[in-house]
């Protein structure tokens, strides 16, 4: 059963993940920074828990705070250049936050032990969850109870004039400038949710599994938050829940036997995706 | 309303406008017309900010626009409609007036947080009134990009109208309609001039452009050639000679 | 002092391997309009790919593993094509995108699962080749991947510009549609571009191997990030900017390395991508247009 509970939560963390790239992809940029916020919000927390000694819910939302501020710091000279370039600039920026971690070491005795970030090794000991007595299972509910406040927060912004409104700047900035619509704004703003969305993630992250280091950060982490949106389709929230469920349970658990092969499995999985279904598996409502 | 002093707009060596002045009064109904390339479709695109200019000054309410960039421009009282029809195609009708909504009178009476983040109820009434008067009613929940053609293009006016302008520019509104949807087009620009609609209506269909304006403007590889009544523009032998290349008969 | 224009030239000469890196990303995207993610990481397979030449030939001159790469470029160009651009709508950006990364992380495995992760020897020639002038070195082998890069430059400006393919190629790149009219089958061009700038990668890919000593598989990721700040501070679709551009960043990074060690390096890489996008994102040949 404890097993489920993992496989629940990390499919939950993911989904998270997938959700702070749906808004940015909802504009028509791709980002490829998320891990980058999601790895921020991760070092954040945990320093937050084990070297301040915080409770993790306050920890959250600072790293919620961390992770917007910096995507709202990014995005404002990323997103006055042209898409393709925000994919360069945000892959840039994700392997550079990455290398910042690798280097990052600030530790402080807890008793004999020396507890935080140390560079290469990574942050180990980030014990918030076994130290209160959390079992897997109150864990898991405590990640979902944040998956759903954030899908029901993007439901409504899907809703409300702001999601139409994203998604006329997605779908055509000329026109969408034509109506009096601040395009820099609209997207910066959704930058910076996400980024927000993915620092809840990263802290999340960082305490179920109580270790990270920077490789836990990397291009396919990046690219795990821009595919879960874009196989799912752009349609609505759940389209990004089912497709962490779909490669994360399916792919990933249920080809245990494949062993190793797995991950090389994700990389041919989305070129066979991107093959047979275009506007992703969910999404894109039928032209006429 | 609106004035245009000296605008020019030159790309490398090309003079897509040079030195045109244009005076456009509130309430008037303003044709701009002139052979395929001689920039009418630049000067809209000027006057809402798409372009810089490369000299010249562009005014609207005796205020010069400068450098203020497009969305503010169309926040401010201009709307446009787009000549290859610009429609949000995955947004259903509804939804591309709602985000249209982008007036000073819409700002200041909603509030933020209720314009961007609230649900449909509080505009229901406005976007209802125009899908009525463009006769879109019935697609209301419609994806744009479903519409017909005439519908589309019934749209991309309704949507030109949510933004409550005080001067729309209308760029070849009528390209591939026929005579009885010219005729319907007709009557809706003079029901907006009635409800105080100031308009620039860029336009190659003559049947459009003679029957609805007040008065014309002749625009030949740029330039401003002629400017009068409909009346006098049609008996203009210059405006012939450009359009016809030749004396006409 | 001199420690700075040993540094400088050091790097300038390896900085000819980003330049053809530069090349093959900016010159997808001025033909397509897309940036074809895969590429440094094609480089690097094709790199891997000759090493089986040393298999079945022990013993094989440098110089045959290193066509071996430039054909397995070719060939892997090719794949990519087929793979990404085929098939898929060009009207799908975002399923273009996708699935180049798809074929990245794909590449990437595929070279960790084939190696068990293992760095592999890779050949050099003139290694021990040292031309000095003073306390002054040129390295032979430097020069050597400089020389060949530079070959493989004036190569391709002779096709894009003295070739029936580099004028269809050029046509298109400018204006697809209207080419399409006149009878110019895009696709092949794009096949072709494909086959090309993949032969291009694969000799990048074994000058990089063959400067360095080594293949790892760690290398495609920070390959790919350069390469592509070296596209965007050449200007998107420049050639001769992606030329400059890499020799630019060659040089930088080893001066970078020489005072601040390895890991601040990459750092100050990125540092001058984004001075680049906020001052002139462009890039250097990039056209300052005012068309909004």
């Amino acid at each position: 059963m404890d097993f489920y509970f993992g496989l629940a939560q990390l499919i939950g963390v993911h989904t998270l993940l997938g959700l702070s790239a749906y808004i940015v992809l909802l504009t028509g940029q791709v980002s490829l920074a998320q891990a980058a916020f999601y790895a921020i919000g991760a070092y954040v927390a945990g320093m937050l828990t084990v070297l301040g000694g915080w409770h993790l819910v306050p920890a959250l939302g600072v790293s919620a705070l961390a992770g917007a501020a910096i995507a709202c710091a990014v995005g404002f000279p990323a997103l006055r250049v042209k898409g393709l370039m925000l994919v360069i600039a945000t892959l840039a920026f994700g392997e550079g936050v990455r290398l910042i971690f690798f280097n990052f070491d600030y530790q402080i005795a807890k008793g004999d032990v020396k507890v935080g970030p140390l560079g290469g090794e990574g942050f180990r000991q980030i014990r918030f969850f076994p130290e209160n007595g959390w079992s897997t299972a109150e864990v898991m509910l405590f990640i979902w109870a944040f998956v759903i406040l954030v899908m029901a927060l993007l439901w409504w912004f899907d809703r409300s004039r702001y999601g139409s409104v994203l998604r006329a700047v997605g779908e055509d900035e000329l026109a969408a400038q034509s109506v009096g619509i601040n395009l820099t704004a609209v997207k910066v703003s959704a930058m910076t949710v996400g980024g927000g969305i993915a620092g809840i993630a990263g802290a999340l992250y960082a305490h179920y599994t109580t270790h990270i280091e920077h490789s836990s950060f990397n291009v396919l982490v990046a690219t795990f938050a821009i595919a879960y949106p874009i196989v799912g389709g752009l349609q609505n929230v759940f389209g990004t829940l089912l497709a962490v469920i779909f490669v994360q349970g399916f792919l990933i658990e249920g080809l245990r036997d494949l062993g190793d092969w797995r991950n090389l499995l994700f990389g041919a999985l989305i070129v066979l995706a991107m093959n047979l279904r275009p506007r992703g598996f969910f999404g894109g409502r039928r032209r006429a | 309303m609106l004035e245009l002093k000296g605008v020019s707009r030159h790309f490398g060596g090309v003079r897509a406008v040079d030195g045109f002045d244009l005076r456009v009064n509130q309430g008037q109904i303003f044709g701009l017309i002139g052979p395929n390339g001689s920039g009418k479709s630049t000067t809209v695109n000027l006057i809402t900010g798409l372009f810089p200019l490369t000299s010249g000054v562009i005014s609207f309410k005796n205020r010069d626009l400068g450098r203020m960039p497009t969305h503010l421009r169309l926040q401010s009282g201009i709307a446009r409609t787009f000549q290859n029809i610009r429609l949000f195609g995955q947004l259903t009708v509804w939804q591309n007036l709602w985000v249209a909504q982008n007036s000073p009178e819409d700002q200041a009476r909603h509030g933020f947080f209720p314009r961007w983040l609230g649900g449909q109820r509080g505009v229901r009434g406005e976007i209802a009134q125009l899908l009525e008067f463009s006769g879109l009613a019935h697609k209301a929940e419609e994806l744009a990009a479903n519409l017909a053609f005439g519908e589309q293009r019934r749209l991309e006016l309704a949507r030109a109208m949510a933004a409550k302008p005080a001067l729309l520019l209308l760029d070849e509104p009528a390209a591939g309609m026929n005579s009885e949807e010219i005729g319907q087009l007709r009557d809706r620009i003079l029901k907006l001039r009635e409800r105080g609609v100031t308009i620039l209506l860029v336009e190659h269909v003559m049947e459009l452009v003679m029957g609805v304006t007040d008065r014309i403007a002749v625009l030949n590889f740029g330039q401003k050639i002629a400017e009068g009544t409909p009346a006098e523009i049609q008996s203009d032998a210059g405006v012939r000679k450009a359009y016809l290349g030749g004396e006409a008969a | 002092m001199l420690d700075f224009f040993q540094a400088v030239s050091d790097g300038v000469l390896f900085g000819a391997t980003y330049a053809l890196i530069g090349i093959g990303f900016t010159l997808v995207f001025g033909v397509m309009h897309k940036i074809n993610m895969a590429y440094a990481a094609a480089s690097i397979g094709s790199a891997y790919a000759a090493l089986l030449v040393l298999k079945l030939m022990a013993g094989a001159p440098p110089w045959l593993i290193f066509a071996g790469a430039f054909v397995a470029g070719g060939v892997l160009g090719y794949m990519l094509y087929l793979a990404c651009f085929h098939f898929i709508p060009l009207s799908s950006p975002l399923a273009t995108l996708m699935s180049t990364v798809g074929m990245l992380l794909l590449i990437d495995e595929v070279i960790v699962h084939v190696t068990a992760g293992m760095p592999q020897n890779f050949p050099a020639m003139y290694d021990d080749v040292m031309l000095r002038a003073g306390e002054f070195t040129l390295r032979g082998d430097l020069l050597l991947v400089f020389g060949v890069s530079v070959v493989a430059m004036v190569a391709l400006l002779l096709l894009l510009y003295r070739t029936r393919l580099g004028l269809a190629t050029r046509a298109v790149s400018q204006q697809a549609v209207a080419a399409q009219l006149c009878g110019i089958r895009v696709g092949q061009v794009n096949a072709m571009t494909f086959v090309v700038t993949g032969l291009l990668g694969g000799l990048a890919g074994a000058m990089i191997g063959a400067s360095v000593g080594a293949l790892s598989p760690l290398l495609t990721t920070p390959l790919t990030v350069k390469g592509l700040i070296v596209t965007v501070v050449g200007g998107l679709g420049s050639i001769p900017g992606a030329i400059v551009a890499g020799l630019l960043v060659g040089g930088f990074e080893n001066v970078f390395q020489l005072y601040r060690g390895v890991t601040e390096r990459d750092l100050y890489v990125m540092l001058l991508l984004f001075v680049f996008l906020v001052f002139r994102p462009g890039g250097i040949f990039g056209i300052q247009d005012d068309r909004g």
